[in-house]
Formats: structure tokens, C-alpha cells, sequence
């Protein structure tokens, strides 16, 4: 019983949140006006309501806030399924290099492509997935890859693109295109389309799919290659998976949101205090809590100040006090 | 019945390198426990991880139940042997409980999770080592010795005929020693299993034999078996000097009217102090 009141709390509190962000901005709106807009667009019913809001609402509000959600909820997932994985508490969705694999290709395609958009996604996309091919390969020995190797082909591959992101800023266009590499690599929703939904949501949610389906299996993996072996898990495919999925899951996230830190990393033991560790309720967890953060933070970034605040700064700045002060609270949990 | 059977194991990491043992056999058959002793770096662990399929051999064959453990799956392998790693590394605070359910993965699908019926099983295993009143504790915050119950409690779950364990008393209090040490006859003699283990007390194994089980001690030295046999014939001071440079005595005393208690104690290593010296310390 208690199980299914979590469960049902997880899938509402996405929905609150996204629901919420349709009135925050600089226009505010009343309910009446957003219910109706919503309603009228899905029931094909004509309210008679201005263009302006029809917009406001259904292509600039609505969209930001699924993306957010789905980004959200993609890196914390991606990051809760790699502490268990790598066994590592301190890992985050881009150990694999997957975030600075990201950055240098949004670097590129703005250098090269004058900050086309659809370039910036293609470019960062592959160069995230190619980041974690890489580091899979450097970790890869007497084929096998055991854990430890393939964290630090991670960070290695992940060096070796900050080394290069920093080249590209070096050397692009300080009026055009270094801005824009900067405010890439803050990251942003602010650009969020339909468009970039559907596209960017098919890896986002074949990596998501294929994590909930696993999830209890990456207890098992946590236990250690040895041991994970012994209870019978195929290491080589059940760690593939698990890979793959993650990595899908964080580049087609970063390559419409640019860079943003902190959830991958916190959002998994905000989760871990709070419902525990097992995968089979962690991992929902994470989705759903990681959703409804970059939701909120979102909207906190929209309106604090009257330009927009990069998400990536505003993640740490408010997800560092609220760990804090839940750290505090549960006294770290079974820590 | 033969259980496990090794025939002509040899193995090393790499074809050109030194192998690590050659030409090893025995059998083990079913309520037996076979006892790997040796010195630190001696390939017992390694021989162990051939066994649970960690390793390949680079010749010979291991059998369990008749079948080549070579042509099995991981998945398979678990359903014959489990294992009790000597030092567990808890690195998330898993309820207890879901420790031991973990045994159940070779029986539940890839992306699927135990079911009800698993989490019986989980906790008749946790009722066996006696621990099922700690089940919903984080197992990060149980003592050494609970830990290693657990880890016996999981590898029960596995319900599988044989148990590797590779020093399961490594690290453990004096009076948990003896917890592991009666839990693990207590489950041979009233489960019929078969154990497997790697330790580094010879008095352990006369505790076995002592308790009515069909105990079986293997010397391993120089990557073979020096001598393989009861521990009564095979744990003597003339081996234990070959084997560790240690030199031994061999105490008895009667515990009862059936069963003599043995104990082999430790004197000086080989090159440790003068021949005089030691002779006046023994008398």
C-alpha cells in the first residue's frame, strides 16, 4: 500500500510541476486562462482566447517544461544507474565522458556551422556518444573492462575534451562564437521546440525504457564483478545494457541542454535519503525527482532575474543548500 | 556421488606466462566439505575462481552435477555453485533483505525483479544462518561477523548444490569465527551440501571432521597438491613445515568419550630463531 502511494506520488509530481510552469513568466496568467487554453487546444473547443496566449502557453511555457522534465529526469537516471554500476557514490551521469564529449561537439558545430541549431544537436549527440566509445575502449582489457579501468578511461576521455573545448574557445570568434560556447556549456531551455522533443526524446526515451527494465539487475552488478558473476549475471551484456542506455539517456539530454551539472551527481542520493538504495525504487524515483527539479529550477531561472539564468549555474546554487539542509535532516541516512 | 570433479586443472593468466597450478585433481562428493589450505599467493583463490567460471582452465575440465562447467553460462554456473567472497566491499546501504534476494538473479529474468516467492526463499535462507530478525537493517551497519552470514544466507538463496567460499572466517572476532564455523556445519550436515573452501586454519578442518562431516584437506604447494586426504593424515608437523616453513606441534586432549580435540600450534618459522632455542621453548 505504502509501495503504491510512492508510485503514485512519482508520476504526479512531474505532471504538478510542468503544470505549474504554464503560469510562471513574465506574463503571468490567471487558472481560468490556462485551463481553458489547454482544454480548448485538446477537446478542439474555440474559447475565444488571444493568439498571444495560445502561444505563450502551448509553444513557449508547455515545451520548455516537458524538456526540462525530460532532461531532468534522463540525468539523474543515467547518474543513480552509474553509482551503481561503477559501485561509486561519486559518480555522475557524465563519468564516460559524455557531457565534455558533448561540449566540444556544440563547440564545433557553433565554429563551423555559425550556430546552427540543428548542427549543435547532430555534432553534440555523436561526439558524447563517441566520448563513451572511447572511454569503453580504454577501459577494455583481456577483453573484459573491469570497472576501475573503465572510470578512468572515463576521465581521461573526459580531460582530453575539456582540453579541447578550451582549444575551441580559444580559437573561435571572441564576438560570435565564444558567447555562445559559453552560454552551450551553462546550459539552457531556454531554445526548446517540439521539434527538438521528438527528436532528442527517442534516445532519451529508448535510454530511459531500457534502464527502468533493468534497474534490479543493477543491484546485482553493484555487488562487484566477481560476485555479480557468481549469482549469475552475464557481465559483458547485463553492463553493456546499462551503458548503452545511460548513454543515450545523458547525450540526448545535453545535446538540447547543453551542460548541466549537479543533477546527474545529487539528485540519486536526494532519492537515496528519501526512498533508498534499491534500484527497483530508486531508479523511478530518481526519474521523477530529477524531472520535477529542472522543472522548478527552470522556472526559478526565468523569473529571479530579467535576463535568464544559465540552468547550469542555478542547479548548484540551489541543489547544494537543499542537500545540505536534507543531509542534515536524515543525518545522511544509512550512510 | 561425485558433485564436483576437477581432472588435470592447469591455469595461468596468459599462455607464455608461469602457471599459477598444473595438473591439479580431486572430487568432492555430495555433504562433503573440501578444504584448500596453503600459503598466501599459493593459487587457491584463483583455483576457486576456475571453479565459478571467473577464469577459464587452460587444460583439464571441471564438472559439477557431470556437466562441463566450461560449456554452462554464468547464469547456469549460478544455479550449481554459489559463492562467499572472503571480504565483501558494501559500498551501498542495502536493506539486508535485498542482499540476500540478490541470490535469486540467476533464477529471474534480465529486466525483471524477484518475486514473492524469491523473497520467501530469501528469508528461509536468512532463517538458516539465524539472521531474519535483522532483515530490513541497512547491511552496511551490521558487524563483520553478521556480514558474512549474510553473504552464506545469500549464496543459500542460490539453492545450488555446491558452496565456494573463499576463507569465509577471514577478518572475524573469535567468537564469530566459531558462529561462521558452526552455521556452516550446521547447513552440511541437515542440507546434504557440498562446500568448497579456501582457509588459512588447519584447526578448522579438525573442527569439521570433528563434527561428523566427511572433510577432505588439500595442501597446495608449488602449484600442486602435496598431499590430499582427512585432516588427521594429512595435517601433521612434517607437512605444515614443508608447506609455511612453520615448525608445529600437534596438541591433543579428549573433549569426550568419542571425539579427541586437535589443534596443530604454531611454534617458530622455519628460520625464525636457533634450533637450541626452539628446543628449549617447546620443553
Amino acid at each position: 500500500m505504502r509501495k503504491r502511494i510512492i508510485y503514485i506520488l512519482l508520476i504526479i509530481a512531474p505532471l504538478l510541476c510542468v503544470f505549474a510552469t504554464l503560469f510562471v513568466g513574465r506574463y503571468p496568467l490567471s487558472l481560468a486562462l490556462v485551463v481553458k487554453t489547454l482544454w480548448g487546444q485538446i477537446a478542439l473547443v474555440n474559447y475565444d482566447i488571444p493568439d498571444m496566449y495560445q502561444t505563450l502557453v502551448w509553444d513557449i511555457r508547455m515545451p520548455r517544461a516537458i524538456l526540462g522534465a525530460m532532461v531532468g529526469g534522463c540525468l539523474a537516471v543515467s547518474g543513480a544507474s552509474f553509482q551503481g554500476l561503477f559501485r561509486n557514490p561519486l559518480v555522475s551521469s557524465g563519468i564516460l565522458g559524455v557531457s565534455s564529449g558533448a561540449g566540444f561537439g556544440a563547440a564545433l558545430a557553433i565554429i563551423l556551422f555559425q550556430g546552427n541549431t540543428s548542427a549543435i544537436y547532430i555534432f553534440a549527440f555523436a561526439f558524447a556518444l563517441l566520448a563513451v566509445l572511447l572511454s569503453y575502449l580504454i577501459g577494455r582489457v583481456y577483453n573484459t573492462t573491469p570497472t576501475i579501468t573503465l572510470v578512468l578511461g572515463g576521465v581521461v576521455v573526459s580531460s582530453i575534451f575539456s582540453a579541447l573545448i578550451s582549444f575551441a574557445k580559444y580559437v573561435a570568434d571572441p564576438y560570435q562564437d565564444l558567447p555562445a560556447i559559453v552560454f552551450w556549456l551553462m546550459g539552457s531551455l531556454a531554445t526548446a521546440r517540439y521539434h527538438d522533443i521528438l527528436v532528442a526524446g527517442i534516445p532519451m526515451s529508448i535510454g530511459i525504457a531500457g534502464l527502468l527494465a533493468i534497474r534490479w539487475r543493477i543491484n546485482v552488478l553493484s555487488m562487484g564483478d566477481r560476485e555479480a558473476h557468481s549469482l549469475g549475471v552475464n557481465l559483458a551484456v547485463d553492463k553493456g545494457i546499462v551503458i548503452v542506455c545511460a548513454s543515450l539517456a545523458t547525450a540526448g539530454a545535453v545535446c538540447v541542454s547543453g551542460i548541466i551539472g549537479w543533477v546527474g551527481l545529487v539528485i540519486p542520493h536526494i532519492c537515496r535519503m528519501i526512498v533508498g538504495n534499491d534500484n527497483r525504487v530508486l531508479i523511478p524515483a530518481s526519474l521523477s525527482l530529477g524531472a520535477c527539479f529542472l522543472v522548478l529550477v527552470d522556472n526559478v531561472g526565468r523569473i529571479i532575474t530579467g535576463s535568464e539564468m544559465p540552468l547550469g549555474i542555478l542547479t548548484a546554487l540551489i541543489g547544494g543548500p537543499f542537500f545540505v539542509w536534507l543531509l542534515k535532516k536524515t543525518k545522511g541516512g544509512s550512510w | 556421488m561425485s558433485i564436483l570433479q576437477v581432472t588435470n586443472a592447469s591455469f595461468s593468466y596468459e599462455q607464455h606466462l608461469e602457471k599459477i597450478f598444473e595438473d591439479i585433481s580431486f572430487e568432492v562428493g555430495q555433504g562433503e566439505i573440501f578444504c584448500l589450505l596453503g600459503p598466501n599467493g599459493c593459487g587457491k583463490s584463483t583455483l576457486l575462481d576456475n571453479i565459478l567460471g571467473v577464469n577459464h582452465l587452460q587444460q583439464g575440465k571441471i564438472r559439477v552435477m557431470g556437466r562441463d562447467t566450461r560449456t554452462l553460462k554464468s547464469g547456469e554456473i549460478a544455479r550449481y555453485i554459489a559463492y562467499v567472497p572472503q571480504s565483501h566491499e558494501r559500498t551501498f546501504p542495502y536493506q539486508v533483505i535485498d542482499i540476500v534476494k540478490m541470490g535469486r538473479a540467476a533464477y529471474t529474468g534480465r529486466f525483471s525483479s524477484p518475486s514473492a516467492e524469491d523473497k520467501e526463499i530469501a528469508k528461509e535462507a536468512l532463517d538458516l544462518v539465524g539472521l531474519r530478525h535483522l532483515r530490513h537493517r541497512p547491511y552496511t551497519q551490521l558487524s563483520g561477523g553478521e556480514g558474512q552470514l549474510v553473504m552464506i544466507a545469500r549464496a543459500l538463496a542460490q539453492k545450488t548444490p555446491v558452496i565456494v567460499m573463499d576463507e569465509p572466517t577471514a577478518h572475524l572476532d573469535f567468537k564469530h569465527e566459531m558462529v561462521v564455523m558452526e552455521t556452516i556445519v550446521k547447513l552440511v550436515k541437515n542440507t546434504d551440501l557440498t562446500v568448497v573452501m579456501a582457509t588459512h586454519f588447519p584447526n578448522h578442518t579438525f573442527y569439521l571432521e570433528n563434527n561428523g562431516i566427511k572433510t577432505t584437506v588439500a595442501l597446495m604447494h608449488n602449484k600442486h597438491f602435496l598431499e590430499v586426504g582427512n585432516p588427521t593424515k594429512v595435517l601433521n608437523e612434517h607437512n605444515m613445515r614443508t608447506l609455511y616453513n612453520v615448525n608445529t606441534k600437534l596438541m591433543t586432549c579428549p573433549l569426550d568419550t568419542s571425539t579427541v580435540l586437535k589443534q596443530l600450534v604454531p611454534v617458530s618459522t622455519l628460520n625464525g630463531i636457533k634450533e637450541e632455542e626452539r628446543n628449549a621453548y617447546v620443553r
